[in-house]
């Protein structure tokens, strides 16, 4: 009885640290910039990409009558469209107001301006978005809705933010600072190991050959091959340096002593990814994941730890 | 914290946690079963029923309409771990590409990808081709075909027909590279849009 309560504390303790909102505020930042990099990004194309049928790439309308079929409750443009339009409004109009209030929420994460609204209308526009374009939406659109789908139900504003520094507002529930933090190093630790353990099945992994198909594979081919062939004998060790640092990422990350070799090693992972295959939003995107989750606490220098007890107590003051 | 609303919290961070290690151990298993693996290819069955199994708490075997069913998915797409994920892995397939032969009343032919305007754009086509790809539905693919060569005809409106030609795109080894191999493009399906919006298919002898 004794040991399962030891059990018990233990993993309550495990699962609500103490902990301070710098990882918040790297998580908003991130994001913040994260979206309206997105947003940016497919400027030239949003309406191209997202118009009903008849206008666009694809139809938009096909994508959502297949997420109907998954699902009735996932959020989609499909749903605004037709009370715009009974207004008046012409799809391409609600279209540009949508890719607008994306950009401004970005912005106003960034900056920290009514961080719980703008962070709930980010995930909902970029939500519908990757929704209603899901022909064309790929693995960065999903860890750009795990990222705010957490940062919505985190506790804000962060003491970083404009919300806490002009508007003196202050987070309903800080003690749950810790518990949202460690939700996603859980989560992180699970796309790693999975990502791992998928890669180490393959046979491409362990000779190099998925490493140069990889890099020369069209669209991602943004080294000539030519230059590429040259460094073929660094294509084995670099294809299993990265099953190791996703598989490792797992048991390693969460040890003081290896966790900075390993979230330095898998940033240097993305960055290689972003510059060696054109995927700068997917690398960015890991990487503001990564720091927000593992990060704070090996830079933290002078900043306050709350002990167990007077977790937040600084944050209601 | 009152420990009741711990509690709470612990058991939404293991519903979650379950959630997200059922989706990625599901999508795993699908791809064990229908790739290359360090595993003999008679263990794909294995992992087909693996795949099934993992799919029941996700409620994938209810009727689509059931709504614990819709519930479920709809949380699983609204908190993005609705994918596994298998990037790049276990192994890379090659890509696809989609030409589109455009004929005009004067006898002219021009040729045509689906356009967009910037590189982040181009990755999501890139993806889009994908899908179209490895779908094993000749219906889904000849629609979205439809679909790419419609965007194409609004451009070049006076176009009485189009040929869309889908290939793969063959990637050499790098030891083949050395040896002068460059990636070459492998005829998988043609279609013809006419004025008449029919489409007939063609596919390699």
């Amino acid at each position: 009885m004794k040991r399962l309560s030891a059990w018990r504390k233990r993993l309550i303790n495990f699962c609500f640290p103490a902990e301070t909102d710098t990882w918040l505020a790297v998580l908003r930042i991130g994001l913040g910039l994260q979206v309206v990099l997105y947003a940016l990004s497919l400027r030239g194309d949003w309406n191209y990409l997202l118009a009903g049928t008849g206008h666009g790439l694809i139809s938009r309308n096909l994508g959502e009558a297949i997420l109907s079929l998954e699902s009735h409750f996932v959020p989609r443009l499909g749903w605004f469209v037709p009370l715009a339009t009974h207004a008046g409004l012409h799809e391409e109009t609600v279209l540009s107001v949508t890719w607008i209030c994306l950009i401004a929420s970005g912005c106003s994460l960034l900056i920290g301006l009514a961080s719980r609204f703008t962070a709930i209308l980010a995930w909902f526009l970029h939500l519908c978005a990757a929704k209603s374009g899901g022909f064309v939406s790929y693995g960065l659109d999903n860890f750009m809705t795990i990222g705010l789908f957490y940062l919505m139900l985190s506790p804000l504003p962060d003491r970083y933010s404009l919300d806490w520094r002009l508007r003196k507002s202050r987070p309903r529930d800080p003690q749950h600072l810790g518990f949202w933090r460690r939700l996603l190093q859980l989560h992180l630790c699970v796309i790693y190991f999975f990502s791992g353990l998928t890669k180490c099945l393959g046979i491409g992994w362990w000779d190099g050959s998925s490493m140069w198909r990889a890099l020369i594979r069209p669209p991602f081919n943004v080294i000539d091959a030519e230059i590429l062939v040259r460094w073929k004998y660094l294509f084995p060790v670099a294809g299993i340096l990265i099953c190791l640092l996703e598989i490792g990422y797992p048991f390693l990350i969460w040890n003081s002593k290896t966790r900075k070799i390993w979230l330095i090693g898998i940033c240097a992972m993305h960055v290689g990814i972003g510059l060696a295959m054109g995927m700068y939003l997917f690398a960015f995107i890991m990487i503001v994941l990564n720091v927000a989750a593992f990060g704070p606490g090996l830079i933290r220098t002078e900043l306050q730890t709350y002990q167990p007890g007077t977790v937040g107590k600084a944050l209601i003051n | 914290m009152t420990l009741s609303k711990k509690r709470v919290y612990l058991a939404g961070l293991a519903l979650q946690l379950s959630l997200i290690i059922t989706v990625s151990s599901r999508d795993t298993f699908w791809l064990l079963s229908t790739s290359r693996t360090i595993f003999p290819e008679s263990s794909k069955n294995f992992w087909q029923r693996a795949e099934q199994i993992a799919s029941i708490p996700l409620g994938q075997r209810l009727p689509r309409s059931n709504p614990v069913r819709q519930i479920l998915t709809g949380y699983l797409h609204l908190s993005g771990i609705e994918a596994g994920y298998g990037f790049f892995a276990p192994n890379i397939p090659n890509s696809y590409k989609l030409v589109f032969e455009l004929r005009f009343p004067d006898g002219r032919v021009e040729y045509e990808l689906p356009r967009v305007s910037n590189v982040a754009s181009v990755l999501r086509v890139a993806g889009l081709l994908d899908t179209i790809g490895r779908t094993r539905s000749e219906a889904f693919r000849q629609t979205m075909v439809k679909m790419l060569a419609d965007a194409v005809w609004r451009e070049h409106a006076d176009a009485t027909m189009i040929r869309a030609i889908f290939g793969s795109v063959v990637l050499p080894s790098a030891p083949e590279f050395e040896h002068g191999k460059r990636e070459s493009y492998e005829f998988l399906y043609a279609y013809d849009f006419s004025v008449t919006d029919e489409a007939t298919e063609q596919r390699p002898p």
